[in-house]
């Protein structure tokens, strides 16, 4: 059975551009220009994954992703345009899974959606405890840590910052959230907090730190652990 | 200060000063008893009378003519110590003493008000030149304001308040100004005429009300409390100080709306450079992806793959164009009408250099851009979002106008952090480096198309970081592009713990 995709967005060529190169992919489009009629398809049937343009005329998208996430575990993309950055962190933090800033290339789309589906329902099985990726292996289960077969001794607050994107591995996770989930919720104000332990976790996982390989950086949204 | 109560109370040192001369001349007098004649000894009673006259008011002046009469009568005219006088001629005498002691005290009492009043004219020709001076030297304003309060303070006695129009046509009061004062001020203004004792208006009042400026071109108003209706010289020079005062207002206010008009006209003049220079940017990118893709819908049969392979490329290449551009434009123009608060998190420089790099390897497929990034670089307090396009936009330019090798350079200094991006493509001349800053200031180099707007963004991107974006040649060729921004003398401190075992 193909996949059902409802993409939301209220550009009638973009909105073009999406089914057709999606369709090409195998995948089941279905198109709502308004958040309203995103809300009546839903009710009618749940599809497996939603873009959901930023921007759209009838209001926020905060109460969409917030209705989603009531019922449903399907992963979310974000589009937006790089100015709005605030909007974009806002419905991550709401529970969106991923973004992509306009103008966007189909294969980096396609590359989202494909990471997103990995993840999906982690909040029913069991979530992602390994990952592997040039050389670098993680096993959360294990507390294990191993870079080109050495293992690498993190202190307690680097496992769990890694281990927090590792769970979420190949998925932009926000400031907010890291902070929240690693040093508690009443430190999400603190950025330098993440900076300094970033750094010193590419110091020890990254060739070169000023080029990371693994731990990115989504500037002034978050961090991704990269997956390809 | 000489108040009215202070006037109206009784002043002896006049008195002492009378019964001192009177002494005196009688002492003078008695020495000389022997020696000179009645009419000597009256001229020495003539000449107290003088003194008094000139240095006292009418009233003590006056009774010293008659004091110096009564005792000269009293201790040298025969019979003497007796007021009876015995004959005629020194009846005739004492009269004429004293009439003459009156008139002497009248003429001397006038010469000294004519020589108070020159005194004072002089000094208040004076105090209007030095005024008319200072005024001249004052930029704005308050500080013609401030001149204005010193000279009025120097000129009367009396308080003076003073309230001003702003540029709105709100009035701007003194603090502690009592609220009839502060109507009369408005009233003087509303009637563009002076108000108070001695100006058929208003004369009921004990202060003066004078307009700065006039009815076209009403500045403000002055009140002087404490004055005289008969005070005809005073309140003149009042006007003129005001006269002056209204000039250098209003000269202060036509310079502000200059200024403010040559702006405007400046910010018109950019808009226009911005809307032509804009219209070309996107103008030929649109054009040449249209082209592209007409070819492509048109000829489609006829093309060889190679060539729609060429097209495609093209269309991809120039949106992308676009897209930087409108990027740039809109960054710059919401920097640059910066209302809303700009977000400052602690950053680091490192991450965003990587974050810019995986962005440009996407462009950058041969790996000319080469990274130079200093270990354990502090934080910085900064928006990441702005930091990374301003490399972004550097990084972009050398790729586009050089060819090899360009490197980006991160170091740190105690006091500031700098980034470099250094090419080795054609250098820029030295007469054009303030020039590629300007939104829109063309340069063609290598005959590409203009940077638009993203030299222009990268400045105003570091000014708001309160640093600098400079440019210089470099010595084997190339231009080296450099990033400053002063680093916070606070670094966030936190306790990192050591590493498990």
């Amino acid at each position: 059975m193909n996949l059902r995709l409802l993409v939301v967005e209220d550009d009638r060529e973009i909105r073009a551009m999406m089914q057709s190169s999606l369709s090409v992919e195998g995948f089941e489009v279905q198109t709502a220009v308004s958040l309203s009629e995103a809300r009546a398809m839903l009710q009618h049937r749940t599809p497996d994954v939603v873009v959901l343009d930023l921007g759209l005329p009838d209001g926020d998208g905060l109460a969409l992703v917030a209705l989603i996430r009531q019922r449903h575990s399907l992963p979310i993309l974000i589009v937006s345009a790089r100015h709005q950055e605030a909007e974009k962190i806002r419905l991550l933090d709401a529970g969106a899974d991923d973004y992509l800033t306009k103008p966007f290339h189909v294969g980096e789309l396609l590359a989202r959606i494909r990471v997103a589906m990995r993840h999906r329902g982690t909040a029913l099985a069991p979530a992602v405890t390994e990952h592997r990726l040039d050389g670098l292996s993680i096993d959360l289960a294990q507390r294990s840590v191993m870079l080109h077969g050495r293992a690498l001794h993190l202190t307690p607050t680097e496992f769990k910052l890694l281990a927090r994107l590792v769970r979420s591995a190949g998925r932009v996770v926000t400031h907010r959230q890291l902070l929240s989930d690693v040093w508690g919720p009443e430190f999400t104000e603190h950025t330098h907090y993440l900076r300094l332990y970033m750094a010193q976790l590419r110091a020890k996982i990254e060739a070169d730190p000023a080029e990371p390989r693994h731990l990115l950086t989504e500037t002034g949204v978050g961090y991704r652990l990269a997956t390809a | 200060m000489p108040s009215s109560t202070e006037t109206e109370r009784f002043e002896w040192s006049p008195w002492a000063a009378v019964a001192g001369l009177i002494l005196a001349a009688t002492l003078g007098a008695m020495v000389l008893d022997r020696d000179v004649s009645l009419t000597s000894q009256a001229m020495l009673y003539l000449l107290a009378v003088v003194v008094a006259a000139y240095n006292l008011r009418p009233l003590p002046s006056i009774a010293c003519a008659v004091a110096a009469v009564t005792a000269f009568n009293f201790f040298f005219v025969p019979p003497r110590l007796t007021f009876a006088v015995d004959s005629r001629e020194h009846v005739i005498a004492l009269a004429v003493t004293l009439v003459v002691a009156l008139v002497i005290s009248r003429l001397t009492a006038k010469l000294r008000t004519e020589t108070r009043s020159a005194q004072l004219h002089a000094s208040r020709a004076h105090q209007l030149q030095t005024l008319a001076g200072t005024l001249a030297a004052t930029t704005s304003a308050e500080a013609a304001v401030a001149v204005a309060r010193r000279a009025l303070d120097v000129a009367f006695p009396g308080r003076a308040t003073m309230v001003t129009l702003g540029s709105e046509g709100a009035d701007e009061r003194e603090a502690g100004t009592p609220d009839n004062t502060h109507d009369g001020l408005r009233a003087c203004m509303r009637e563009a005429a002076t108000l108070g004792p001695g100006t058929g208006r208003w004369p009921g009042l004990n202060a003066w009300y004078i307009p700065l400026g006039d009815a076209s071109q009403m500045q403000g108003a002055v009140c002087i409390e404490g004055v005289q209706a008969a005070d005809v010289d005073g309140l003149e020079h009042a006007q003129a100080l005001c006269a002056l005062v209204a000039q250098a207002l209003h000269r202060l206010k036509m310079a502000t709306h200059m200024l403010a008009a040559e702006a405007e006209a400046q910010r018109q003049q950019m808009q226009g450079t911005f809307l032509a220079a804009i219209s070309h940017d996107l103008r030929s990118p649109l054009a040449s992806i249209m082209g592209a893709a007409s070819a492509l819908q048109s000829q489609s049969e006829k093309l060889e793959p190679a060539e729609k392979e060429r097209l495609l490329a093209s269309i991809s290449g120039e949106a992308r164009y676009l897209s930087d551009v409108t990027e740039n434009t809109l960054q710059f123009l919401q920097l640059t009408n910066a209302s809303a608060p700009q977000q400052r998190t602690w950053e680091s420089m490192e991450e965003i250099a990587g974050a810019v790099l995986a962005r440009m390897r996407l462009r950058d497929p041969d790996h000319r851009i080469r990274a130079s990034v200093a270990k354990d670089l502090p934080l910085i307090q900064a928006d990441a979002v702005l930091i990374a396009q301003l490399l972004v936009n550097l990084l972009e330019n050398a790729l586009k106008y050089s060819q090899g090798a360009i490197d980006l350079v991160i170091r740190a200094t105690p006091t500031q952090l700098r980034a470099s991006v250094k090419d080795r493509g054609p250098s820029i001349p030295g007469a054009q480096y303030d020039q590629i800053f300007q939104p829109y200031a063309r340069n063609d180099r290598s005959g590409q198309r203009g940077a638009g707007l993203g030299l222009a963004l990268c400045r105003a991107i570091a000014q708001s970081h309160h640093g600098s974006l400079t440019v210089k040649a470099r010595q084997a060729g190339g231009n080296s592009f450099t990033f400053a921004m002063p680093l916070s003398p606070e670094q966030p401190r936190i306790d990192m713990e050591s590493a498990a075992p």
